[in-house]
């Protein structure tokens, strides 16, 4: 428990020291905040080692106060992987600000540090209000990072605050419920009171609502192109990456371990078609967006289908394989994402162009960046041995061992077509010789070394499967 | 210890294999444009390691010696790469012909551009191809037929022009949803049986009481998914739309890479996972002899319809490739001689008739059947190398082609299957109706009065570059060699008999 708290800590020390420490220059910023990412990163390693050793869920009561009173924080194995995942992903992110051309802004550092603090907290929160606290600062972290773009990102950004405000109030609405029904918030208490009622009925529709607001999930993700798309490269991975599946997280619990098994039971075949349709659908829009980074972005809504299918299937059939199956996606989806927006940052920065029809030629004139694209891209299809293969194969097995479970494999399926579709409608235009889009400036090739990054590491967990199949298959908490 | 020592040298032979393609590739991507001659001993250091490893590995398997690695992967289904004697038949042909390939692409791409980057796909491109054959479980071939797509597309658009675009993006809507299919009949597969290595006569007869219907569909997963690379009826339209590549590309994706990985798939899933009996006891051998037939026939008059030549030869593959799965679906030892050694004897002379079809049309400028006029006298090397090809395909002794088709006529015979014989037979004079206009005009017709359309390499010593016109008559005397000597083991169909004798039991 102390290597978590010292992975949850250290990103605020670096954010108060950026905030405080004289002479602050950005260069200096970034020293300090890629070394608490580092710091962190690999104190949640440890946290990892020692919690899948010990073999138990490990809870810790702040203050020593007793259970129901206290902030209670809980290291379970999944806990500390997403602990480790969040530090990896700012890390690569932040290095990749750090040494790239194109500049994400001087604020950049301190807030990236508060929201990786936020999503630490979060992911070790075991209370729905905490987890509500933590969610507000990683909305209030995360909107002021689009608005780091610069005027013209100030649209995005508003709609963003004021959608992630409004989602908050309805998730908060459900939690007020939840408390005057079973006067506890305690995740771990609710799961063993809780009862089908109508009012628990509300309250678990008022928190699904507000969390899949605030997550992009489908139907309710039409903000997240605009902001994902708006802000620096950076900061879209990060928001890619990790930020938009702290709901996800939250959203997980409150099916798995507030609701009682016969309501999950009954609300799951909604999500994981609402699953389906976000593939499908986000994916056609990827397919038909002109912009790159609106590719990108609306490839978010659809990879963000698998988890929802895989949420879905686990509460109607409540087996520990589409958890394992879930969260993979989480993983494989963050990395190949940070690196899509990466690539796509320095692309459309090299090539002085937002447009998609600007990537003709790219094999040419941004080689490496546009291998990076296809690499990540190749693991959102879910092409072997990359992670997204990982986690379709995981998803698919209980799906296909029954016949009547067919229906599913189809969803998967279509979604695997429509993301080959548009990630090789940008492969396919990058081979264009005969009109290529000369680029503006001379390549900085560090920025596009640090794009492809992400993408071997994701492409690397194949070799870590069975380790992170055998780690999440404890069933998490 | 000299026990351990000797299982780790046979578990490493078939990953080297695969590391000595895979490394020059990497090397050659980071090669400059220029540095011409670094690229080229990568690529031939590599080949000529290759082609030493390949013989160690013959030599091993032919005293017995089992090599095999294995790394864990996914729960139940690790990564294994073997060497058994049907693998060594693909690795040996695409080892061979990638060294032909590569030669003749050193000199057919001389004065072209992004060579680095052709040549690091084309060894990435043979890396996978061998990977498919050394594969020893459907999701280790599955990883490298996925590979093999995306290496091969580079290729199939690297003149980058609006055609090669859209031949391109074909080529992908084609092989991806192929291997999605894939995917989702192994998955099914392995969600029945589970994965285990491939053994002869299959690892599924058990399932076959509970799971029939399941079964069923996997297989025909399976074969759609294959059967879209292997180019059978209705799933080939991106082959000869495919042929906007450069001729080595063709050459290499209609002799070795994409078109053998689909049928070699599809001799591994019939025999060594489902097994022959199986196969039989669900009924699918029959549909997939249909569909076979079916291809062979549509392929020949479609061929017949072209008069542009590489268009016809590419129709042509359509049909000759389904003669490997024809006789895989005849399911009797002697029709499957007939198909596993036609992976070989199809690829010696199709390659051979790529590679002449190539020079003509850099050497002479010749693109349509009609402007062969009198090329013997022009080219008679190249001539002469293209009639023995395509000879071959029709079936006329002693060339290669004749034996694929002696054995499939006789295996029809025996597993009681008459109807195909006039298949074969009908192919056959359809095959002759195609190629033997193309052999009149070369040898008999009068040369054209206004010259050729171009004339290139006027200064060679040789009707045309010595590395274009060296690949062609290699391959075309592998071919005559090959039926020459087919009655001794080290030809393919020798090591055929060897083949099939371990997958029936006989």
């Amino acid at each position: 428990m102390n290597d978590a708290l010292l992975s949850l800590v250290t990103p605020l020390v670096a954010a108060l020291i950026v905030l405080t420490g004289p002479a602050m220059t950005p260069r200096r910023a970034s020293v300090v905040v890629l070394l608490g990412s580092a710091l962190s990163f690999v104190a949640a390693l440890l946290a990892l080692q020692s919690v899948t050793t010990s073999g138990a869920t490990q809870t810790l009561n702040l203050g020593g106060w007793e259970d129901g009173l206290a902030i209670r924080l809980r290291l379970s194995p999944l806990s500390a992987l997403l602990l480790a995942f969040t530090a990896l992903i700012h890390l690569l992110a932040g290095l990749y600000a750090r040494f790239s051309r194109f500049t994400s802004g001087d604020d950049f550092w301190v807030l990236s540090a508060f929201l990786h603090t936020a999503l630490a907290a979060l992911w070790l929160s075991a209370d729905l209000f905490n987890l509500y606290i933590t969610l507000e600062l990683i909305g209030l972290a995360a909107v002021a990072m689009v608005a780091l773009s610069g005027p013209k990102a100030y649209q995005a950004a508003a709609d963003y605050l004021l959608l992630s405000l409004a989602a908050s109030m309805i998730y908060l609405l459900g939690v007020v419920f939840l408390y005057s029904e079973y006067h506890t918030l305690d995740v771990i208490q609710l799961g063993t009171v809780s009862a089908d009622s109508a009012r628990t009925r509300l309250a678990l529709a008022l928190i699904t609502a507000g969390l899949m607001l605030k997550g992009a999930l489908w139907p309710l993700h039409l903000w997240l192109p605009a902001a994902h798309a708006g802000a620096p490269a950076a900061v879209s991975a990060l928001l890619s990456a990790v930020v938009v599946k702290g709901p996800l997280f939250i959203l997980w619990l409150a099916w798995t371990e507030v609701a009682p098994a016969d309501l999950a039971r009954e609300v799951g075949p909604m999500v994981a078609t609402a699953g389906m349709i976000a593939l499908v659908a986000g994916g056609w829009a990827a397919m038909r967006s002109p912009y790159i980074k609106v590719l990108v972005a609306y490839s978010t809504v659809a990879q963000l289908g698998y988890a929802l299918m895989a949420l879905g299937l686990l509460m109607s059939w409540q087996i520990p394989q589409m958890h394992i199956a879930l969260w993979l996606f989480v993983i494989a989806h963050g990395l190949a994402k940070a690196s899509l927006f990466m690539a796509a940052g320095e692309m459309q920065g090299t090539l002085g162009t937002r447009r998609l029809t600007g990537l003709r030629g790219a094999t040419q004139t941004v080689p490496i960046a546009m291998f990076a694209f296809a690499v990540a891209g190749g693991s959102l299809i879910g092409l072997p041995p990359s992670g997204g293969f990982l986690a379709k194969w995981v998803l698919l097995e209980p799906i296909l061992s029954q016949p009547q479970n067919w229906p599913w494999a189809f969803g998967i399926l279509l979604g695997t077509l429509v993301s080959a579709a548009y990630i090789f409608r940008v492969v396919v235009l990058a081979f264009d010789r005969a009109t290529i889009n000369p680029p503006d400036t001379r390549p900085y090739l560090m920025g596009h070394w640090l794009a492809l990054l992400p993408a071997l590491i994701v492409w690397g967990m194949a070799l870590l499967g069975e380790q992170l199949i055998g780690l999440l298959a404890g069933g998490g908490v | 210890m000299i026990l351990v020592q000797m299982m780790r040298w046979t578990s490493l032979l078939p990953v080297l294999i695969i590391l000595s393609s895979l490394i020059p590739a990497l090397l050659i991507f980071a090669t400059p444009e220029n540095a011409a001659r670094r690229r080229t001993i990568l690529n031939l250091g590599g080949i000529v390691i290759k082609l030493c490893l390949v013989l160690l590995m013959l030599l091993g398997v032919s005293q017995g010696l089992r090599f095999r690695f294995e790394v864990d992967f996914l729960p139940g289904a690790s990564l294994v790469l073997q060497g058994d004697a049907l693998s060594l038949q693909f690795v040996t042909l695409s080892s061979i012909l990638w060294l032909a390939t590569t030669i003749y692409a050193i000199g057919y791409l001389q004065k072209s551009q992004l060579k680095s980057r052709f040549f690091g796909y084309f060894s990435l491109c043979v890396s996978a191809t061998v990977g498919i054959a050394l594969s020893g479980n459907l999701i280790t071939f599955l990883l490298f037929f996925e590979l093999l797509t995306l290496a091969t597309f580079p290729l199939v658009v690297h003149r980058g022009t609006d055609a090669a675009l859209k031949a391109g993006r074909l080529y992908l809507v084609y092989t991806l949803a192929g291997g999605t299919l894939l995917l989702m009949g192994v998955a099914l597969l392995h969600s029945i049986t589970g994965t285990s290595d491939f053994v002869p006569g299959g690892y599924v007869s058990g399932a076959v009481e509970e799971n029939r219907f399941a079964l069923m569909a996997a297989f025909a997963l399976m074969i759609v998914g294959l059967g879209v690379k292997a180019a059978l009826f209705p799933l080939h339209g991106w082959l000869p739309r495919a042929m906007v590549a450069p001729a080595p590309v063709s050459a290499l994706l209609h002799a070795v890479a994409v078109v053998k990985a689909g049928a070699f798939g599809i001799i591994r899933v019939v025999y060594d996972v489902f097994g022959v009996e199986t196969g039989i006891a669900l009924g699918l051998t029959p549909v997939l002899m249909l569909a076979a037939a079916l291809t062979i026939l549509y392929g020949s008059i479609q061929a017949l319809r072209q008069t542009d030549i590489k268009r016809r030869l590419a129709f042509s593959t359509v049909s000759q490739v389904s003669y490997i799965t024809l006789g895989v679906a005849m399911a009797g030892p002697t029709a499957a001689i007939g198909a596993v050694v036609h992976l070989v004897h199809q690829g010696l002379m199709k390659i051979t008739l790529f590679f002449c079809a190539g020079n003509m049309a850099e050497t002479l400028g010749i693109h349509r059947i009609q402007e062969m006029d009198g090329l013997g006298k022009r080219m008679p090397l190249t001539m002469s190398a293209f009639t023995v090809g395509a000879l071959g395909m029709i079936g006329v002794p002693p060339i290669a082609g004749f034996f694929s088709k002696w054995y499939l006529g006789l295996g029809a015979l025996e597993s009681g299957n008459d109807a195909m014989l006039a298949v074969l037979i009908g192919s056959s004079i359809l095959n002759a109706m195609y190629f033997m206009p193309l052999i009149y005009r070369g040898w008999f017709a009068q040369p054209p009065t206004a010259g050729w359309p171009e004339d290139n390499f006027k200064k060679s010593r040789f009707e045309t570059h010595w590395m274009m016109l060296l690949p062609p008559l290699f391959t075309a005397l592998l071919s005559l060699l090959a039926g020459i000597f087919a009655g001794s083991l080290a030809s393919p169909l020798g090591w055929t008999e060897f083949i099939i004798s371990q997958e029936f039991a006989l």
